[in-house]
């Protein structure tokens, strides 16, 4: 469950204010916030996943006020139970694909259940490219390792900054796919901001910045 | 997975700098325990060497020289003085003991003094086995000279004149080994010693076949020694004379009368090599200085390695946070990789300080018989570590310092 209440940032020595809708989901319910560069959408995902403050407002995702939490508080809520997906999916460059879900689930405290992250990585056609290193694989390989990331320590909330913008209309269909599929697989709220109108159909609930 | 598997792979992932890091941080380790180690060795064999002796008199010429050549025996003598002042000078009631020596011969290198019983008590030195020399041409071996040339009680040699190793100039006149003295850790363990008849005996018999060979007259032989007999208590000399006193006093008066109312010089050993050091300190003091310059320069190595890593690698650092770490947690990460590279560079510093020693001692020992044993005051290598490790440890925590401010949202929104 996702609420927000009167939810509005300021950048430091910025005089723009962002004032947001408020957002209410239920139990895995998906939401689209469509919107143009600027508008504040990337800036509204980075209040949800508690890697910015607001100034003003709440935000409760599972009964837990994150703009009440302290900074580590903050680091373990995030890491145990948000996922976050990229525009440009990115992971730890020292680490082969296997090793960067493992290093996902250590710092999330959770348990490396080695069969879970096998199963994971053959469901996003990633098995082959486990023991390869990041920058060897492609874009699309990269996109879908992001979502393993975002996903294999069963988050309750899951965040997708733009996560089509650089992508064909195949891949773009693949990857809204996945990752409603993983939103459904671990019973979480998925929330996409975007300017990429070719996914609106994927979703019941829109909103518009 | 943990934090340290994270610092290991992050190190492997960038081979070059780590090397680099490495390398110039353990060879200012390297220089900076070497050269410390082989000056503080050096200077306290040379100050265990020297035994009991106070005072040196020997010919004019060098003061460092007589006590390098009389005392350490790593020089040449300054010239020979005559018997008749080793007498003179052991009456003097201020003086404990005076011991003659006189050398200007090898054996393989390895010089062959004589002296009187009082030599190996200026040393403290005890047989291991046989017997003292009670004959001429009877020798006592110091405890490396019996190992490194393999001699045993009852062996002879013959000697070779000057006191560099040669076969040409070989004496007629062999020496019996007749006992081998218990290794004491100084001069005297590199010796062959024997009594003053031995060497005037052995040089008389030299002068005297020059002669034989210069003149042809075999007949007149026995004549001839017997003048020389007759002449030989006025004409007898020794190299030097080794002194103890009986109290300081005899220190602070008798060198100054001996330079200034007699033919000889009288040197202070510790004074001389004090000197020495002073000399051979500028040295090390530069080869020190040197090495806390390459220690600077490996610890801004280390600093811009590891504060490059963390830039180049923000939005790793970022995507840590994301995934839940919290900010001590991306320090210790980044600070074991530099304390996994200041641990490695003092490993690998150490063992080449002691290849390097191992490579100057065998040197040192090649080219003057001079075994050292290796000696570091633990006081000295605790400050020199310590300092390495506080520089080091300033340069890393100065280069993830930035970890600490780090706007992972930026950082995220800005690689986008």
């Amino acid at each position: 469950m996702v609420q927000t209440d009167q939810l509005e940032f300021q950048y430091k020595n910025k005089e723009q204010l962002f004032r947001f809708p408020n957002i209410t989901l239920k139990e895995q319910e998906h939401l689209l916030i469509l919107g143009k560069s600027g508008i504040g959408k990337t800036t509204l995902l980075h209040l949800l996943a508690g890697l910015q403050k607001s100034t003003a407002g709440s935000i409760n995702i599972d009964e837990v006020l994150i703009n009440s939490l302290s900074h580590s508080q903050l680091d373990k809520f995030r890491g145990q139970h948000i996922g976050l997906v990229f525009q440009k999916s990115h992971a730890i460059t020292s680490l082969n694909v296997y090793d960067n879900l493992k290093a996902r689930l250590f710092f999330s405290k959770k348990a490396i259940d080695e069969k879970n992250i096998a199963a994971l990585l053959k469901q996003l056609d990633l098995i082959e490219t486990k023991k390869s290193k990041v920058n060897e694989l492609s874009v699309g390989q990269l996109q879908r390792l992001g979502i393993a990331m975002a996903v294999i320590h069963q988050p309750k909330l899951i965040l997708a900054d733009e996560p089509t913008s650089s992508l064909d209309d195949e891949n773009c269909e693949i990857v809204m796919n996945l990752l409603q599929q993983q939103a459904k697989k671990h019973q979480a709220n998925l929330v996409v901001i975007t300017h990429d109108a070719r996914i609106k159909s994927s979703f019941k609930n829109v909103m518009t910045l | 997975m943990n934090n340290l598997i994270i610092s290991l792979k992050n190190l492997f992932h960038k081979p070059l700098y780590v090397f680099l890091s490495i390398f110039s941080l353990s060879t200012s380790v390297a220089l900076l325990l070497g050269i410390q180690k082989f000056d503080s060795s050096i200077q306290n064999q040379f100050e265990n060497g020297l035994g009991n002796i106070e005072m040196v008199v020997g010919a004019k010429g060098s003061p460092l020289q007589l006590v390098l050549s009389s005392v350490l025996h790593i020089d040449n003598p300054t010239g020979n003085i005559p018997y008749t002042e080793v007498q003179k000078l052991s009456k003097n009631p201020m003086i404990k003991d005076a011991v003659p020596i006189s050398y200007g011969d090898n054996y393989k290198g390895y010089r062959i003094v004589g002296s009187t019983l009082g030599f190996a008590k200026l040393y403290e030195a005890e047989l291991l086995e046989g017997k003292e020399v009670n004959q001429s041409l009877e020798v006592i071996l110091g405890n490396d000279v019996a190992k490194k040339l393999g001699l045993k009680l009852g062996d002879t040699f013959l000697s070779s004149h000057g006191l560099t190793e040669n076969t040409i100039e070989e004496h007629d006149q062999s020496f019996t080994v007749v006992g081998i003295y218990k290794p004491t850790y100084k001069v005297i363990d590199r010796l062959i010693i024997t009594n003053l008849a031995s060497i005037w005996d052995v040089h008389h018999h030299k002068e005297e076949k020059e002669e034989i060979h210069d003149t042809h007259e075999h007949e007149e032989n026995h004549e001839h020694e017997h003048e020389r007999n007759t002449h030989e208590i006025d004409e007898r000399e020794v190299t030097s004379i080794l002194v103890s006193f009986k109290s300081p006093m005899g220190l602070m008066t008798m060198p100054r009368n001996i330079n200034a109312q007699t033919n000889m010089q009288a040197a202070l050993p510790k004074y001389e090599l004090e000197r020495l050091f002073q000399f051979t300190g500028v040295g090390v003091k530069a080869i020190s200085w040197i090495a806390y310059v390459i220690l600077l320069i490996s610890c801004i190595t280390i600093f811009i390695s590891l504060y490059k890593m963390v830039k180049e690698r923000a939005f790793d650092l970022a995507l840590m946070r994301t995934y839940g770490a919290s900010n001590f947690q991306l320090f210790c990460i980044v600070a074991v990789e530099g304390i996994i590279m200041v641990l490695v560079s003092l490993i690998i510093g150490f063992l080449f300080s002691q290849i390097g020693l191992y490579y100057l001692i065998s040197m040192f020992k090649s080219q003057f018989q001079q075994d050292i044993v290796l000696t570091f005051s633990t006081l000295q290598m605790v400050q020199t570590l310590g300092i390495i490790i506080v520089i080091a440890m300033v340069s890393i925590v100065l280069a993830i310092l930035p970890i600490l401010k780090m706007n992972i949202s930026k950082i995220i929104s800005d690689e986008k």
